[in-house]
């Protein structure tokens, strides 16, 4: 700004003097916006100093990390970081602190992994977050599935309850992807006739009531279509991955409507498979959760929806 | 008086040709239209120009000529528009907020019909609030300031009304476009491209206006709140320009694809959306700001040198910062030190504005106490500091870790729209509705008294609870038990959010509450509108005839 | 400097001038070379684009404002490579006009949601979150029963593709004849589908039902190709961690 005072705008041009004002004991610049004046008040040095402190603060940065662009390249900073790579030794870090307990799961002796109480307390609520996040969706929270969905915390199975069963199933999904899937169709009936086809279904929707009248047409025709893989009147546990229609288990629902569109349009569910998103061992300890989600339930009344 | 009486007959004219432009405009979008936005929109732009045709054609001749003294005088009949848009877009926008909040945890809150589905209608709340409510606040008061402090009058008379309804067009078709599940995606630059080449051209005019009408100015200097308005200008122009760059997918088709693909897409989107909140919801605020707050306060700026720091140093550092928003993601490292050392840097300039402000009140603190108009003001320099702090504070990588993704960056976007932002136009709007409808103060002084407590509550609600909700979410995302697995499903963080939302949900129903108060308030007094003449304003350095 | 600044004050344009410029370097010194460094993104070479049925998909989850409360990208974190899988690259989102990486987590990342559950509870999800997760908050989408909309198909491939997406001829005029196969397992197109995006697309009646070509096809299908376009992130996270 102009040395002499006096030629600037607003001072007194002789004393050189401009309008303090009296509460800061500041002059003003002299200049004056439809009544806005301001203060000549000098550079506050605290805000000097936190911008030196910021700007050191940031050459450090600069320094030590990736920071600026260089045409093809950039300056990579001494400490040679890696966002990608330091994330991946921090899993490895967390792999590695799993591994105590988690690298026993890669044996599936079931039996001895389940008998061992600390590792059960470190593994059990470590396979329900993995339930919660992967196969809840689908099975309910607690196991209590839904519709098109089986229940898990029975203990009436598909494919089989054990936790190399369930193993498997997880595995291999199924009919899902995976080339050695799990593989279970519920063919359509729509070549029936319309009669035959109401009459099935209201004789499956009584068995489970076991009120179905064992001698009419209907047990004939289920005997010659349906018992191949639901088994001599419905009992199931050919562990082929037809249900059992007898028990409480239910995945469509076995009102006679529902079992009408089943067998019109036929059912083909899908369990993804696991083995791409998880390790072996995770995959054995969700089998053992499940497993013993299905042991303490006993004998639950399945069907029941979370 | 009609606002038509405040044009010429020749600004008349040219009033009418330019509507018929429209009208001509929409009646094109709505022939070559082959999707349902695009055509509505054209229809829009052709009933808006009819109708500014009649309008404008009545009055043609059957209202007389302004008296000849009008050049010495203020043009604020735009101003006063502005405003009235102001109040419709804030209670529009923020009930719309306050619905989106419900739906949060309460999700079947409304018909499942498309149009009220949360992700549709939240575009319409951050458009509509943004632009909408922030965009006419910023436009009138800009008028209405660059008048005062450069004491000249609008270098035109037909401009303003073309910036102000072209703008308040765009608007209408972005929200009622989002409705309709038109949008480009990029987050505040929702709008297709024919909305965003429609804003090119209101910009542009917006620009001329206001420069032309600086170089009109009495006093050799330009103030600070000129300069602030002006990079809102300039660097929103250049901002929207890049971002938007689209290929439309056929000339009839209300969509179309962005140039940019992935990770520079990201980082173009980001230096956009980073610096619509430095110079939208910043720096036309600051603006605003630095004229209410020293003339409410009657008190000069602390310091001329302070504010020449903090200006630079926000139009500098804050265009380097937009990689915050992309921390840890797939952008290279490099940009992302880049966003957090300029995002720390940038806190300096910002404080320094916020300090500037706050220590102009020396001298006036007994008038903070007594008027809550300059009270919302002091608040929103408050906050302005509080949520650039914070912001500062979340760019460092390891904290953004933790807040990235979660309620708690909303958080800070509610600390820094409702703390700062809403509460600078309040206490503008509070200033400016008795000048410029000729009384002394307020139809119901009370009920500004109210509106500030329930601002401020509502405002501290929301923020608290967003703030336990994004850090409890962070928390729960990457804690793990002492066995090394992860501790919480993700849907377990989704129940623990709840209480939260039911919180802020009430947070910004109250503030909801005060801005409706607001509105009728205004309107209570704009009906009751005098002829009192502000003494305050110095009169027109008399200009060349137009 | 503060006399200097007191001389720019005098002068508008002198202003606007300097406001440009120093608000223009930030930009540039950051996307510039976003351009120029090759290994910002180096396209793997099993990479495919989407299907014209996936694309239609990708419109509907931006028409609905999914990314509202969805990202798409896998943050550089142990604890999401845990939860999600491996770290989104820059790579996977190359091809996409525009990017959808997100800012908000409502619901949870969905860059490798692909595969992770069947069609059926993607519709039995969409239709009615809380039919399957009785605590969502995610809205429901009953409406998207409705037919695709596939007027502009062809139009979209060859927009895409002068942008620099990979779309071949063949590509664009059989884009319709695509959409339709790729959700019509047992009709006549599906070996074109194939043929033309590999052998790894997902060809099925999305819905369930392969008569009606539905918006919740695309958008089911488009779910279902999302972390698969690629295998490069699962081999890069493989060969790094054990
Ligand atoms: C996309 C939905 C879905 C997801 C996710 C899912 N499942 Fe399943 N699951 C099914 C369906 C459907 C079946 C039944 C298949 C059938 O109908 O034949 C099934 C069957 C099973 C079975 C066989 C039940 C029996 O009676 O033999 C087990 C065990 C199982 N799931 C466990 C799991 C576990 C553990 C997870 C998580 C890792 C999981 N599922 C994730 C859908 C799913
Ligand atoms: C080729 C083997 C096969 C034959 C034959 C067969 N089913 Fe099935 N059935 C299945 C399979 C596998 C399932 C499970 C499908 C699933 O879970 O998606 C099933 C499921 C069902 C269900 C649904 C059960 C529930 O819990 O919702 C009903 C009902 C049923 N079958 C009835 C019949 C009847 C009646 C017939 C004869 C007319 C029949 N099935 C013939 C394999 C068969
Ligand atoms: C209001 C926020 C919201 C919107 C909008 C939303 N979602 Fe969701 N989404 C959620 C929440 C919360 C969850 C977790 C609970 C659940 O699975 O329903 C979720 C879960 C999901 C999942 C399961 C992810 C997983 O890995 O478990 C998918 C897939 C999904 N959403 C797709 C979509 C699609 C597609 C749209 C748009 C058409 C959409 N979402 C819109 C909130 C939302
Ligand atoms: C020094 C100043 C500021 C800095 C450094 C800053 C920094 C940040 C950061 C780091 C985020 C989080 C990005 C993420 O993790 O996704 C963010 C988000 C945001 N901030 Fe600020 N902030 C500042 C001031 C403000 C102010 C004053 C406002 C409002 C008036 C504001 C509005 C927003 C908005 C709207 C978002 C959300 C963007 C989105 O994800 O959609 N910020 N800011
Ligand atoms: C009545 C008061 C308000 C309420 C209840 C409210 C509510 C909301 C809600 C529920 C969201 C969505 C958050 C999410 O998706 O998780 C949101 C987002 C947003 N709101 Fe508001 N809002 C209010 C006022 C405002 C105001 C006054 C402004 C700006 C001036 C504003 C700017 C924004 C922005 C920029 C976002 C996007 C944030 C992001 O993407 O991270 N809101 N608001
Ligand atoms: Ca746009
Ligand atoms: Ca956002
Ligand atoms: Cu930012």
């Amino acid at each position: 700004m102009s040395t002499d005072p006096k030629t600037l705008p607003g001072a007194d041009p002789h004393t050189g003097n401009r309008e303090i004002d009296p509460v800061t004991g500041y002059d003003t610049t002299g200049h004056d916006w439809g009544g806005i004046k301001e203060l000549n008040t000098p550079f506050p040095k605290v805000a000097l100093a936190a911008l030196a402190l910021t700007v050191i603060y940031s050459v450090i940065a600069w320094i030590l990390l990736p920071a600026w662009p260089l045409g093809r390249d950039y300056t990579r900073g001494v400490l040679g970081l890696d966002q990608q790579a330091m994330a991946e030794a921090r899993l490895r870090n967390l792999t590695d602190l799993r591994a105590g307990w988690l690298n026993r799961f890669e044996d599936p002796d079931f039996a001895a992994l389940s008998d061992d109480p600390a590792l059960m307390a470190l593994a059990m609520p470590a396979a329900d977050r993995l339930f919660q996040d992967n196969c809840s969706a689908c099975h309910g929270r607690a196991g209590g599935g839904g519709p098109g969905f089986p229940v898990l915390h029975d203990t009436y199975w598909l494919w089989g309850g054990a936790p190399q069963d369930i193993a498997l199933t997880l595995q291999v999904g199924i009919n899902a992807d995976h080339p050695e899937t799990r593989w279970a169709q519920m063919p359509a009936f729509d070549w029936m006739a319309d009669e035959e086809l109401s009459e099935v279904s209201d004789y499956v929707a009584a068995m489970r009531s076991g009120e179905a009248d064992p001698d009419g047409a209907a047990a004939t025709l289920f005997a010659e279509n349906c018992a191949a893989c639901h088994g001599e009147g419905g009992v199931g546990g050919l562990m082929n991955g037809a249900p059992s229609l007898v028990d409480d288990a239910v995945i469509y629902g076995q009102d006679a409507d529902t079992v009408m569109t089943t067998l019109l349009n036929g059912r083909q569910g899908l369990m993804p498979y696991w083995s791409d998103r998880l390790s072996d061992a995770e995959i054995n300890a969700l089998a053992l959760y499940v497993a013993r989600m299905s042991d303490a339930a006993g004998s639950t009344p399945s069907g029941a929806t979370e | 008086m009609a606002v038509t009486a405040t044009l010429t007959s020749t600004e008349r004219q040219i009033g009418i040709a330019i509507s018929a432009g429209l009208a001509v405009l929409g009646l094109a979008m709505a022939a070559v239209a082959k999707t349902g936005p695009m055509a509505l929109h054209g229809g829009m732009a052709l009933v808006l120009g009819l109708a500014l045709v009649f309008h404008l054609g009545g009055a043609l001749y059957d209202q007389p000529e302004p008296s000849a003294r009008r050049q010495a005088e203020y043009y604020d009949a735009p101003t006063r528009f502005g405003i009235v848009m102001t109040l419709i877009w804030a209670v529009t926008a923020m009930g719309v907020g306050v619905w989106l909040a419900a739906l949060m945890y309460w999700p079947e809150a409304t018909p499942p019909v498309p149009a009220t589905s949360f992700g549709r209608m939240r575009p319409v709340h951050t458009s509509g609030i943004i632009f909408g409510f922030g965009g006419n606040a910023l436009i009138a008061t800009s008028f209405y300031v660059v008048q005062r402090t450069s004491r000249a009058r609008l270098a035109d008379a037909v401009s303003p009304w073309f910036v102000l309804i072209g703008f308040n067009l765009f608007c209408v078709w972005a929200a009622t476009g989002y409705l309709m599940g038109q949008t480009q995606s990029k987050e505040y630059a929702e709008p297709e491209w024919y909305a965003d080449l429609w804003l090119v051209v209101v910009w542009v005019t917006y620009f001329a206006l206001y420069i032309r009408t600086l170089a009109r100015r009495a006093e050799p200097h330009i103030y600070v709140a000129n300069w602030y308005y002006m990079s809102f200008i300039l660097v929103v122009a250049m901002l929207h320009i890049v971002n938007n760059l689209a290929l439309p997918v056929t000339w009839g088709a209300g969509e179309s694809y962005t140039i940019w693909t992935g990770v520079q897409d990201a980082m173009i989107q980001w230096w956009y959306g980073h610096n619509a909140v430095a110079f939208f919801l910043t720096t036309g605020f600051l603006g605003m700001l630095y004229y209410f707050l020293p003339v409410r306060a009657q008190r000069p700026i602390w310091s001329y040198r302070l504010s020449i720091l903090s200006f630079w140093g926000i139009v500098f550092f804050y265009m380097w910062a937009g990689s915050h928003h992309l921390h840890y993601t797939a952008l290279p490292y490099w940009v992302q030190t880049l966003g957090m050392t300029f995002s720390v840097m940038l806190l300096v300039p910002s404080w320094a504005s916020a300090g500037n402000a706050i220590a102009t009140l020396n001298g006036a603190w007994h008038k903070v106490r007594d008027d809550a108009v300059l009270r919302f003001m002091f608040v929103a320099a408050v906050f302005y500091g509080l949520s650039t702090f914070e912001g500062s504070f979340l760019a460092i990588r390891p904290v953004n870790s933790l807040s990235h993704y979660t309620d708690w960056t909303v958080g800070h976007v509610h600390s820094g729209t409702l703390g700062w932002v809403a509460m600078i136009v309040f206490g503008a709007i509070y200033s400016l509705v008795p000048k410029l409808w000729g009384r002394a103060d307020m139809a119901w002084p009370r009920a500004v008294e109210w509106h500030f407590w329930l601002a401020i509550t509502g405002t501290l609600i929301y923020v608290v609870s967003l703030w336990n909700a994004g850090i409890t979410q962070g928390l729960m995302w990457r804690a793990y038990d002492e066995g090394g697995a992860l501790s919480f499903s993700f849907i377990e963080s989704v129940e623990a959010m709840l209480p939260y939302y039911a919180a802020r949900t009430l947070g910004g129903a109250l503030f909801l509450t005060g801005a409706v108060l607001c509105a009728l308030n205004c309107r209570a007094t704009m009906r009751a509108a005098g002829d009192r003449v502000d003494e305050a304003d110095r009169p027109l350095v008399p200009q060349p005839a137009e | 400097m503060l006399k200097l600044h007191y001389n720019l004050e005098k002068l508008s344009m002198g202003l606007v001038g300097a406001i440009i410029v120093v608000a223009s370097v930030g930009g540039i010194i950051e996307i510039a070379p976003l351009f120029t460094i090759e290994e910002t993104v180096e396209i793997p070479d099993d990479m495919r684009p989407h299907t014209p049925l996936e694309l239609a998909g990708r419109e509907i989850y931006i028409r609905e404002g999914c990314y509202a409360c969805h990202s798409q990208m896998v943050r550089s974190l142990a604890d999401e490579l845990d939860r999600y899988g491996p770290y989104s690259l820059a790579a996977e989102s190359a091809w996409d006009h525009p990017m959808l990486w997100g800012s908000k987590r409502t619901g949870p990342d969905l860059a490798r949601v692909g595969g992770k559950y069947s069609d059926d509870w993607h519709v039995a999800h969409l239709i009615d979150p809380r039919s399957v997760i009785p605590v969502s908050i995610m809205p429901a989408y009953p409406w998207l029963t409705r037919d695709l909309d596939t007027g502009l198909i062809e139009d979209k491939l060859t927009t895409l593709a002068r942008l620099g997406v990979p779309y071949d001829d063949a590509m664009i005029e059989n884009a319709l004849a695509d959409a339709r196969a790729q959700s019509q397992p047992d009709s006549d197109g599906t070996e074109g589908v194939r043929d033309r995006y590999g052998d790894d697309i997902a060809v099925r009646a999305f819905d369930g039902d392969p008569l009606r070509l539905t918006e919740m096809d695309a958008l089911v299908a488009y779910l279902q190709s999302l972390g698969t376009l690629t295998d490069a992130a699962q081999e890069m996270l493989t060969e790094d961690v054990p």
